[in-house]
Formats: C-alpha cells, structure tokens, sequence
C-alpha cells in the first residue's frame, strides 16, 4: 500500500465532501439546528402545559346517596390546600392551583361522554358499596361505552362508604381534573384519619411511627457512572453510525451510480488505496460528527437547555478518558468498515440508504449489553464484538479494571475492525458488485427474472414494517392480533404480492411438491430432537449473552397468555407459523435466493433471516439453529411441505414441554446428546431419500471472480 | 513478444440470473502494434466493451490472457493500468472537483512525476482549449466541455496505451469530429490506441487494422485493404454484412 496514494486519495474525498451540499446540511447543518429546536420545543410546550393545566377549571358532577358527604370532604381538601399546601416542596405540586367547578346534571356518566362534565364522583352508602362490589358485580364485563372509574377495587373493610370517580381515560382534562381530584380525596382522608388518631390520645403523625429510610454508600458520580455506562457504548455507535453514514452511504454507492468508482478503479492506484482512503474519510466525518454533537449536547447542558437531575454529577478522570478512548477507536473503525461494506454492496444510493436502517438496528442489539444486568467481561462476551465494548464501558464507568479483559476486548474489535475493512476491499474485487450494470438483463425482463434482484429487499422492507408496527401500533399489542398480522398480512400476504407482483409461478415458487414418504418418518425424529437441540443451543448462547430470568419469564407470559385456549394456542403458535412462515422463508426467500449463493451458504442466510425476524435478541440464535435445520429440510426434499409439519411440530412440542413442565431447559449433557444422535438419523433418511430443491446453484468458477490489483 | 497488447484466448463469462451463463467473449486473440489505431468493430452486444474492460483491468478474464506492455492484466493490474488510458462513456468525472483539479488529480494518482505535474496540467488545458472554464466545477460544464476534460484526465499521466470505449457515443457531429481528431493526434503522437465502436464510417476512417467482433469471437482481422481482398466487397460495411451473416 502507498501511503501517499492513500493521502492524495484521502484529500480528494474529504474536498469532495466539502463541496457537497447535501453532507453538509444533513451532517452538520441540521443536526446542528435541530436539537436545540426539538429541546426549544420540548420546553416551551411542557411549559404550556403546565399553565394550562393551571388555568384550568375543572368541571365534575356528584352523585349518589352520599353526594352530600363527598361534597363536604372536597370543601374541607380545598381549604386546607388554602391553609398552606400547594407546595412544590411538600411533593404536591400536582394540587397547586386546582380550580374545580361542581355542576349540575341529570346524568352525570351522559354528560361525562358529551364532553359536558370533565369527571363525576359517586358517593356511595356502605351497603351500597357493598353490593356494588359483591363478586359477581366485580366479574361484570363493563359495557363498552361505559366510563371507567379511577378507584381499583379499594382494600376496604365491609359496610363502609364509598366514592368512585369516574373519568374519561382518552380525554386529556378529563384524565388530568380525575387524578387530582383522586389526589385531593386521599390526601383529605389521610388527615382525617390523623385527627382521628390524635383525638383518640395517639399522639404523633403516624408516618413517622418506625420510618424506614436508605442511603447509598456510593458517590453521586459513581451512580452517574454506573447509569451512563449503561448506555454510554450505544449513544455513542449511534451517533457514529449516523454521522459516518451522512459520507458513506454517497461514498461507493453514489460514486457508483455517477459511474466515477469506474473511473478512479482504471488508474494506477490499487483497491486497497481506495478503500484505506474511503474508510478512513468515513471515519474522520463519523468522528467529527460525533463531536459536534457532543460539543452541543454539553453546551445545551451548560446553558440549562437540558435540565439534568441534581444528583448527575459526572466523576471521570483522565486515565478513565483514555481507556474509553482506548475501546472506541476500534468501534469507530468497525462502524467505518461497516458503513464502506454497505456502500460497495449496494448499487445505488438509493439502495444503500435502504441496507442502512437493518444496519442501524442491528447495531442496537450488541451495543446494549452493558445494559443487560448480571454479564460481566470476565466471560464469553468478551470475544463478542461491541457487546465486549458495552460491556467493558459499563465496568470501567463504576471504577471497575480488569485490564486483561479491556485489552482483550479492544483486541477483538480491533480484528473485527481490520477484518470487516478487508471484506470491504475484497467487495471492491468483486464483479457483480463493481460493474454488474451492463449484464442485468434481469431489469429489462423484469418479471420472474427481476426478482432474485429484489427479494432481500421485500424482507428488509417487510423486517422494517414488522419492527415499526410492534413499536407503534398498541391496538396490536395482544397476542392474537400481534399473530395473525404477523403470520397472515406480513407473511403470507407479502409472499402474495411477490408472487403477484413478479409473476411467479406459485408452484415452483412455494416448493408445493409431494415429498417420498420416508422423509415423514425423518419429520417425526427431528421434531423432538431439533427442539431439544433448539434449547441446547439457547443454553450455549446463554454462556456467552446470559438472558435475565425476568426476560425469559415476561416473554413466556407474552406468547402464552392464560386466557386461551389450548386448542386456540396450538392454532396461533404452532399451525399458523408452520404455514404463513414456511411460505415466506422456505417458499418464497428460498426461491428467490436459490440460485445467489452455494446451498451452505444458501441454507445459513434463509436460516439466519428467518431468525432475525424473532426480533428479541436472545430468541435470534436459537430461531436461526431452527430456521437453518428447516432451510437443509427444504433443500433435501425440495417440498415446503415437510418443513411446515416439522416447523408446526417443533413449536407445538415447545408448548407442550412448557405446559407439561418437561425442563427442556434443564436436561443433563448426555440428554442433549441423544437428541442430536436422532437428529443427526433423520437427516441421514432425509439425505438418503433426498429429492433436491430444483435449479439450485450457478456454475461454481462464475462466482464472484477476483481482480488482482 | 514486443507488441504492446497481445490477448491470447481471452474469455470472459457471466452468471446472469436472468440468462444464466453468458459467453460475453470467446476465446479471442489479436494483437495491436506500436503507434496504430486498432479498432474492434461490432454490433451492441458483441463483446466490444467487454474485451476493454478486461484489457482495462476492471473486470478479471475467466481464461486466456492480456499482455499490455509485456505485464499480464489478471496478474499485474496495477502495472498495466499506469500505462494505459481508459477512456468510456460509462467513466464519468468527479461532479465537484474542477477541471484543472480533474486533471491534476488523475495525473497525480497515476503516479506521473510531481516536478512535471503543474507544467503537464497546463500543457493539457491549453491543448485541450479548457484555459476559459479550468476553474469551473464539472457538473456546471456543457456535454462537450465535460468530453474534453474527460479526454485529458484519460492522457493526463502521459500513457503509451489508450483504449477508447465507444468514445462518440452521446456526442453530436461537431464533438464526433473533434474527438476523431484527437485521436488521431495521439497516433502521431506514437501512443498505441485500442477503440471500440459499431459506427463503420468511424472504423473506416480512424483505423489501421480492425477486428470484427461479433457473439465474443473475432470474425476477421486486418487493415481495410486485407478485409476487403479477403470479401471481394469494397465498404467496411458490406465487409461487417459478410462476415456476420457468413457466421450465422
């Protein structure tokens, strides 16, 4: 390599990158003026709301036998809050200025729905209150329509009265005036029973009867630490990755489209160069956008823009900079090399910005490691890349040195580093990334032809929809409705439109063809084994990534609701992913990939999308061990069908493990063993009786030929 | 062996996923002498720009081999590429950089000694008559203005090869002409041209000996008197006709 080459190259990029308008607004320009805008925003509308809420009269109706009562205990709250408390001090800022306004109404819970009341008190007798709560009342479904009330079933003893306030929970005033009045109500009742205590000869505040109090041991700038350490390794591969994407993603991708890489790759300078010089331009505008927006973060900070809690007081010293310094330099040279990957794989800049998003989130995963509790560098995550970082970060910002471990890390992500640039280079070497143009036929033909173009872009596109929807969209947030748009609109009816929108044949597309009858009895072993290994493996994953207990339990409680049925639970969990799921990656993924990669490397990519669509990063491995034994399934028997059975199998065992209390999870070594003794026989019948997945591969010596430079 | 380009059984072929395996060239061979315009001469598709690209280095030959300056292209792509030229519709210029910074910098990263690089760079934009817009950003220049500093970032560094890829492509008469001059002066000049194209009239007129390419294999090679004794027809394009209709 020629250093001065390398310069001369590095020159140019970065004055190419000057002249550019669009870097220039969208690295620096914008970032620059959005964040004090958003935090401008932010404060003046919290600042409205807060004078509004002020300014507001709140309107409520009472009723009830005991209307009268409720009334007198509101008065009594009010003027007590005359008498001295509205006071931020005393924690009950939220009373401050309450101004509420009685009307009256012949139906309080029509006027409620009319938007003519903001809330309304029912004030009820003991016996009333009684009735109203007797068991079979409580079990009641409530009419759609029907107000909700503010109190949960209150601990109260029998016969005695009762106030309920009802509310509109999607009104905002209504929501607000319900909740401060409830406030209002238990603060008045609080000191009732105070004076009640006091006239009966107990003579202090109950409160300070026996108080229970903590203090923390650890410096206000060690608690800092420990919560910034957290987070500190993913806020900072953000910010990297999307200031260094603001200059990649135009880099290789931009040049290709402009049909400059051409140029620059018939001069003497050889593909190394290029690429020694593109990332380190990456780099230097990741680094420099980082600290631009760091610089403004801490000057918000500074001039009170962000409002930091009291107690967030960062303590780190020089030695402890450097030792950051000392992991994150490798980082920013991984998301370089990653972000240059990017640009050389796609065509077009267009298509570089759509690889960027997966890119972007896939980030998240390993950078939040040092979030998860329990993991510590002394173990497997060391030699995972940005995970050991994360980690290491976490460790250092609570004062904690293992320097083998940090020099360990830095040491893998320094290879990573190194290793993910020469992928880059290589990519550069490669023809069909470099100048495919001219042969694609396939754009021209569009149809069947165009589509092995096109279909990883329809999972990343559906991987995005999948993810965005989860996220954003609460009325899906069951589990019923979360399947069946899973299963039925993202996965079935994408692989639909595929096949409709590039004319394939559904046929051959899906694999719909009858497989020899030996391959059932191969089924029938691996459906247990492949579970068991399944766990096996999630075991093994668990040394390396441990999932907390918390998580694992949250998820279970998730996918297996109490309320369904078993029947309802094998159709949603094991039925419909058996068909919706096998279509789209066995059917439809395969189809489209088959002929882009040798059948290994065919096998483990439709495996590994299938298993980065369980989103939760610990279900990944074992989902991807599952989606790869059912790719091999597809490609030896070339039928979906078994696969379906397998796949519907494997999840209705795990069900059935979890229901019977089996303890897959936790089998002795020699059990997992046997399990791959009869895994390792059903693929040895399904090998014997194999009718291949047709018009698999291309010829071997036409891939990817290599330039020398 | 002391012609500058010798290819030797070179063939190149494609995995399309569309077409499956495509024979782009087939085991062909010529050879260019020092100081003359070869030409390959062929229809859209024939293999033209493929052969060039190899010649060029940015794609690698599937068999065969490419000598240019007595350096193989699938060994020595480094070498090779500081002695030739590559000039193509599809090698468009950096959009930022000026003209002068054009040609500066392609003379620089193709090695050509720093002490002659400002002296060079003025010889061009003189040569070229691009003293008026030297300082204009690229993407601010006319299709024409953009072809001549195009061909001096192609020349900057001097070399004795130069390949020309369909370079009349997209250019009105006037530009066609001028660039057929130009040509012609790097011939006088001593430097070895490689140029493809499928307009007879230009094969005519600007080369010393033509190739005629047709489905990845060369029909016919020699000077126009040799192809037409070979036909018995007078016109290089009845000559094409017979030889690509005596094929299929």
């Amino acid at each position: 390599m020629n250093w001065q080459t390398v310069w001369v190259l590095l020159a140019h990029e970065l004055r190419m990158l000057r002249r550019d308008r669009r870097t220039i607004i969208l690295g620096l320009a914008l970032p620059l003026v959005i964040l004090p805008l958003m935090l401008y925003a932010a404060k003046s509308s919290s600042e409205r709301r807060e004078k509004t809420l002020e300014q507001t009269r709140y309107t409520y109706a009472v009723t009830g036998s005991q209307a009268e009562e409720a009334r007198n205990r509101i008065g009594r709250a009010l003027r007590s809050l005359g008498q001295g408390y509205p006071h931020k001090q005393d924690g009950k800022k939220s009373l401050a200025g309450l101004k509420l306004e009685e009307v009256h109404v012949q139906d309080p819970a029509a006027s409620l729905r009319k938007q003519e009341i903001d809330f309304y008190l029912e004030a009820m007798s003991g016996k009333e209150a009684d009735a109203l709560l007797k068991p079979e009342e409580k079990n009641k479904p409530a009419a759609p329509d029907a107000p909700r009330k503010v109190l949960p079933e209150p601990k109260r003893l029998a016969g005695v009265p009762l106030i309920l306030i009802y509310y509109q929970g999607n009104q905002d005033s209504s929501a607000q005036g319900s909740s401060r009045m409830l406030n209002l109500l238990r603060k008045e009742s609080s000191s009732g029973r105070d004076a009640l205590l006091r006239e009966h000869g107990f003579p202090a505040d109950p409160d300070q009867v026996m108080p229970v109090t903590e203090r923390s041991l650890a410096t206000p700038g060690q608690v800092t630490g420990s919560n910034l350490g957290k987070f500190l390794t993913l806020f900072l591969v953000i910010l990297m990755l999307t200031g260094g994407a603001v200059g990649a993603i135009d880099i290789i991708a931009g040049e290709k489209e402009r049909g400059s890489l051409e140029t620059i790759l018939t001069t003497a300078v050889n593909r190394g160069e290029v690429i020694a010089a593109k990332q380190l331009t990456i780099l230097i505008v990741a680094l420099t956008i980082t600290f631009i927006q760091i610089a403004e973060i801490l000057a918000c900070v500074t001039f009170k823009a962000i409002s930091l809690p009291a107690d967030f007081v960062i303590d780190v010293s020089p030695a402890t900079v450097l030792t950051l310094l000392f992991l994150f330099i490798p980082v920013a040279g991984f998301i370089s090399a990653v972000l240059l990957m990017l640009s050389a794989y796609a065509k077009s800049y267009k298509e570089a910005q759509l690889y960027f998003f997966p890119v972007y989130l896939l980030s998240w995963a390993p950078s939040l490691a040092g979030a998860f509790p329990g993991i510590s560098l002394r173990s497997a995550i060391v030699l995972v890349p940005l995970a050991n970082v994360s980690v290491a970060v976490r460790e250092i910002m609570v004062g904690k040195y293992d320097w083998p471990m940090i020099i360990l890390a830095a040491a893998v992500m320094t290879t990573t580093a190194v290793w993910a640039a020469r992928v880059s280079t290589r990519m550069l070497n490669q023809e069909n990334i470099i100048a495919t143009g001219e042969f694609d036929a396939a754009d021209l033909q569009g149809g069947p032809a165009l589509f092995p173009k096109r279909v990883l872009r329809w999972y990343a596109l559906m991987g995005v929809v999948l993810f965005v929807v989860a996220l954003n969209v609460p009325q899906l947030a069951t589990f019923r409705r979360q399947l069946l748009f899973n299963e039925l609109l993202i996965f079935f009816g994408g692989s639909l439109l595929m096949v409709a929108r590039y004319r394939l044949n559904v046929k051959q597309a899906w694999a719909l063809r009858a497989p020899k009858p030996a391959v059932w009895l191969a089924i029938l072993l691996l459906i247990p084994s492949s579970n068991i290994l399944g766990v096996g493996i999630f075991r093994l994953a668990n040394l390396v990534l441990p999932v907390p207990r918390q998580v694992i339990e949250q998820f279970a409680s998730d996918i297996m609701p109490k309320d369904i049925s078993a029947f309802q639970m094998i159709l949603f969990l094991a039925i419909l992913p058996g068909i919706c799921e096998e279509i789209a990656f066995r059917g439809t993924l395969l189809y489209g990939l088959r002929r882009k990669f040798r059948p290994v490397g065919l096998t483990l990519i439709v495996g590994m999308v299938f298993g980065l669509f369980h989103v939760a990063l610990f279900r990944i491995l074992p989902a991807s061990f599952l989606g790869i034994i059912l790719t091999a399934t597809a490609l030896l028997t070339g039928s979906i069908f078994p696969g379906m059975v397998l796949h519907a199998g494997n999840n209705a065992f795990s069900y059935a493990a979890a229901m019977k209390q089996l303890g897959i999870g936790q089998l002795a070594w020699w059990a997992y063993l046997a399990a791959a003794f009869v895994f390792i026989m059903g693929f040895a019948i399904l090998y014997r009786n194999r009718t291949p997945y047709p018009d698999l591969t291309r010829p071997r010596n036409l891939i990817l030929p290599k330039i020398r430079s | 062996m002391n012609e500058p380009v010798v290819v030797n059984q070179l063939a190149k072929t494609f995995f399309d996923e569309a077409r499956g395996e495509v024979h782009a060239v087939e085991g062909i061979d010529f050879e260019c002498h020092a100081g003359e315009i070869f030409g390959l001469l062929g229809a859209n598709g024939a293999g033209k720009t493929t052969t060039l690209r190899m010649l060029s280095t940015i794609i690698a030959p599937t068999s065969g081999s490419a000598i240019i300056m007595g350096h193989d292209v699938a060994k020595e792509g480094e070498v090779v590429r500081k002695s030739l030229g590559f000039y193509s519709a599809s090698t468009a210029l950096y959009p930022r950089l000026t003209a002068k910074e054009t040609i500066e910098f392609f003379a620089r990263i193709n090695r050509y000694p720093p002490e002659k690089l400002a002296e060079r760079v003025d010889y061009l934009i003189t040569r070229f008559g691009i003293a008026a817009y030297a300082n204009a950003r690229v993407d601010k220049l006319s299709t024409g203005m953009k072809q001549k500093v195009s061909i001096a970032r192609t020349v900057a560094h001097d070399p004795p090869i130069l390949i020309f890829d369909e370079p009349t492509v997209g250019l009105d008469v006037l530009n066609a002409l001028e660039m057929q001059e130009v040509i012609k002066e790097f011939r006088a000049q001593g430097k070895t041209i490689l140029f493809s194209t499928h307009i007879m009239s230009e094969a005519e007129k600007l080369c010393d000996r033509i190739g005629i390419i047709h489905n990845g294999r060369i029909l016919a090679c020699g000077t126009l008197d040799e192809l037409r004794l070979a036909t018995g027809v007078h016109y290089l394009e009845d000559i094409f006709v017979h030889y690509v209709k005596g094929r299929a």
